[in-house]
């Protein structure tokens, strides 16, 4: 018969053995514990834009061409190409040896399934496929694009880090509706997924593909070898900040992507957590307005928000006071980047009129007007954004109807083109990665097509001639008089109003190093101690 | 006792059928778009609408229904819009850590609370009464997120003791890493049942305690144990389990919240992101599977009265 003493010591035994310091924790170090941005709910970098899937989709499928950090594309699966004098024949080979984590050869068939696939959800691919008059193997190890108009920018398209990626999978996988997220996840990527230990929203699991084929040259963002130090990534999934800070300090996890502000200051006080900028790129805020109803099809009252708007008041509620992690932002283009421009965006630089933004409101008979600013407030940038423009919406004689929602209803509202009154909206707040806006290619955002464009529908025949302008620009000094007059017409048009440029961080065990500033986790190169 | 049991299974068709009927029109009414978190932030509408179509989204509510409805009939809950994964399959991979965490808070929850309530009605009016329901109280009025942060913050980050978060199988050779892991979270989502269930215990033993055989008991010389354990608090049974059955509600929404607070992959958090995204036939399974497992536990709670209440029968 157990006895009270008895008891008691066993009790204090188990009580103690669960309370011994949690020094069992020490993990090798072929392992590394992520924490990414978001919870991972698919892999399909092609049918989807959501960066947290890119980020994973890079683990696991290959590009052609991979940008560096100077965004010049460089070879990946591609040993070459070569490309005659008018820019429309393009033909490509592939490195040989190359393998699916099936253990399949990757062919041109795989390819060209692949890239007709991603033609028809880029931007930049279905320009090329407007212009298509073939895309052909030649043989297992050569392909073909015919062209019947130059392109110039091809090996960007191939390489670019902007979603829809151009990921080569396996034809049988590759024939998949574009439209229709893709169930097997076989790629030819450092990293094979494992979707037995797949539990969506909770964990990821990559491990080593020991067939890699990795390049000879240094890596660089996505050009290079991509050389894995890790046997296995397992991608935490923590939709908790404070517990993802916490996982970070007590060494449960070894790099966290986006730790918000709030906590930065408390991670930067552990001597075992670095904390740096995770992208160069930041990100550049943008208040959305709807071009096809009152008061916002009327230029003048967008011309009245941009004269009214204080970048620093954005950036302020986005990331702090931290005057490091934010400047202003008179472009619609990421600063620092090769074609980066200024032009046109004078209505944002000085000190703010909310008198003349008031005077063109009332030329236009639209001072007192109804705004509907719907606002997701379960995401921290949009929700302090919002705030900041229902303030200045009040302030220059608006009347604000403050919708606050979270994204996943904001995302379906913004769809409608219906009347505000009748379910559709004024203003929204997004954002927009800076690698996404170094260029017109991957900017969505940009786009003045009208019924075509992006939410908010703008149409402007300047814009959308700037655009091919820079499709059209063989040089570097063609690409910035075009992209000049393409800022320049963006903020005639007001497609939409940039809020400002701002950065985030991202922080790591210390004994996680080679961990690099990038648009994207890079994983290649990081070891751990 | 058996026909009353088939009765009772029978009964929650009707009822499981409502729910369903209600969380799908739910779903179907409610704004959001899973189409446009799957096209992603720089998709065009038009995009997004092919996504919807070939979700088959934008089909009318009663061809949804309809459809949905016969797949549950065969046993079918659907597959995920994200992941293209079972739900069933995904329902499955999140129930372990679900159950060890519930059963883990009800063992803790009801192994302190019953006898910390007998404890304060034997003592009632003494200090010892007094800090027991200011306890409870403390416990009741804290909301769980704030008790597991507390908790996280001194046992795992300052004294290292725990981990902060996730969750380890249990392993019958070793089933110290899954304890490991769920002591702060059933502590944080116990206090406040804990409180709740030593709260009825009390009053319920009160009120037990000022009966007449309880008098006759003590004048027969009976001695303090005996009294408190085999004859006040068997009789004071019936309300303490009858809210342990509906705390049990409770325990479900708190375990949402303790999820996430401490990452741990359970039923809750499925649910909660299914939500986020729209992911309509995660939402329904789990929503079905609950409302199915609550009827049973009330149907276990009205077969327990009879143990400690044999006047009553079935």
């Amino acid at each position: 018969m157990l006895q009270r003493r008895d008891f008691l010591k066993t009790s204090a035994a188990m009580t103690s053995a669960l309370a011994l310091p949690n020094v069992a924790r020490a993990q090798a170090s072929k392992l590394l514990r992520f924490v990414p941005q978001a919870n991972l709910s698919s892999l399909d970098a092609v049918a989807g834009t959501q960066y947290v899937v890119r980020n994973a989709a890079f683990l696991v499928w290959d590009t052609l061409y991979g940008i560096d950090s100077a965004l010049t594309p460089k070879p990946q699966m591609c040993e070459g190409h070569t490309v005659d004098a008018e820019l429309k024949t393009w033909t490509f080979k592939l490195r040989a040896g190359l393998k699916f984590h099936d253990g399949e050869k990757v062919t041109t068939r795989d390819v060209v399934a692949s890239l007709n696939r991603w033609m028809v959800r880029d931007t930049m691919g279905q320009i090329i496929k407007s212009r298509l008059d073939a895309l052909e193997a030649i043989d297992d190890l050569t392909f073909r694009f015919r062209l019947n108009q130059p392109f110039s920018k091809m090996l960007f398209a191939l390489g670019k880090n902007n979603a829809p990626v151009a990921f080569i999978m396996p034809e049988r996988i590759a024939k998949t509706d574009p439209f229709k997220l893709i169930s097997e996840y076989v790629g030819s990527g450092p990293m094979r997924f494992r979707a037995d230990l797949w539990v969506p929203g909770a964990n990821a699991v990559f491990d080593r593909y020991t067939d890699y084929s990795v390049r000879p040259e240094p890596a660089d963002w996505l050009s290079g070898g991509k050389q894995m130090h890790f046997d296995r990534i397992e991608w935490k999934i923590m939709p908790d900040a404070a517990t993802a800070g916490a996982a970070l300090q007590s060494g449960e996890v070894d790099w966290w992507e986006n730790p918000i502000a709030d906590l930065v200051p408390l991670l930067r006080k552990n001597k075992n957590i670095a904390v740096d900028i995770a992208d160069p790129f930041g990100n550049i805020g943008s208040l959305r307005m709807n071009h096809l109803h009152p008061p916002f099809n009327d230029v003048r009252a967008r011309k009245a928000l941009l004269m009214a708007l204080d970048q620093q008041d954005y950036m302020q509620a986005v990331v702090g006071d931290n005057p490091d992690l934010w400047k202003r932002l008179p472009s619609f283009f990421t600063p620092g980047t090769p074609v980066s421009t200024e032009e046109g965006g004078d209505l944002l630089k000085g000190p703010r009129n909310y008198e003349a933004a008031k005077k063109l409101l009332s030329e236009a008979g639209l001072l007192g007007s109804k705004v509907t600013l719907v606002v997701a407030t379960d995401i921290a940038i949009t929700k302090a954004q919002g705030d900041v423009t229902a303030d200045m919406l009040k302030r220059i004689g608006f009347e604000v109807d403050f919708v606050a929602t979270d994204w996943g209803t904001l995302g379906a509202r913004r769809a409608k083109k219906d009347p505000p009154s009748q379910g559709g909206w004024n203003i929204f707040h997004s954002w927009h990665a800076g690698a996404d806006c170094v260029n017109p290619a991957p900017y969505t955002a940009l786009d003045a097509g009208g019924d075509k464009a992006w939410f908010g529908w703008p149409k402007s025949d300047a814009v959308q001639a700037g655009i091919l302008n820079w499709y059209a620009a063989a040089d570097l000094g063609a690409e910035k008089l075009a992209m000049a007059a393409l800022n320049k017409a963006s903020f005639d048009n007001v497609t939409y109003a940039p809020t400002g440029f701002f950065l985030l961080y991202q922080a790591w065990r210390n004994s996680v190093s080679g961990v690099v500033k990038a648009p994207f986790p890079v994983f290649w190169g990081v070891q751990k101690a | 006792m058996f026909a009353y049991i088939v009765r009772r299974v029978i009964a929650t068709i009707p009822v499981v059928a409502i729910v369903a009927l209600f969380i799908f029109s739910l779903l179907y009414f409610a704004p959001g778009d899973p189409a446009a978190i799957i096209a992603g932030d720089q998709a065009t509408p038009a995009d997004v609408e092919r996504i919807r179509a070939s979700l088959g989204l934008d089909r009318p509510f009663v061809v949804r229904f309809v459809e949905w409805s016969w797949q549950v009939m065969q046993g079918n809950l659907g597959v995920s819009i994200f992941t293209n994964l079972p739900v069933s399959k995904m329902i499955a991979q999140r129930i372990e850590p679900s159950l060890s965490l519930m059963l883990l808070t009800l063992t803790f929850a009801i192994s302190v609370a019953v006898p910390l309530g007998v404890l304060a009605a034997w003592k009632h009016g003494t200090w010892i009464d007094r800090v027991v329901m200011m306890f409870a109280v403390f416990f009741f009025s804290v909301p769980v997120f704030v008790v597991g942060y507390l908790l996280a913050y001194t046992f795992a980050l300052q004294l290292d003791w725990f981990p902060v978060q996730g969750y380890t199988p249990f392993s019958i050779s070793d089933p110290l890493p899954w304890l490991r892991n769920l002591v702060l979270p059933a502590a944080a989502l116990g206090g406040a049942f804990v409180a709740l269930i030593a709260r009825i215990t009390r009053a319920t033993m009160l009120e037990v305690l000022s009966q007449d055989y309880i008098r006759t008991a003590r004048a027969k010389g009976v001695s303090q144990r005996p009294i408190l354990f085999m004859h006040a608090l068997k009789n004071a049974a019936v309300p303490i389990v009858t809210i342990i059955g509906i705390g049990f509600a409770g325990l479900i929404g708190g375990a949402v919240v303790t999820e996430s607070v401490f990452a741990i992959p359970g039923v809750g958090r499925l649910v909660v992101d299914a939500i986020l995204r729209r992911d309509y036939p995660i939402i329904q399974g789990v929503v079905l599977m609950l409302s199915f497992t609550y009827v049973l536990v009330n149907l276990c709670v009205d077969l327990l009265y009879t143990l400690f209440d044999p006047r009553i029968r079935y």
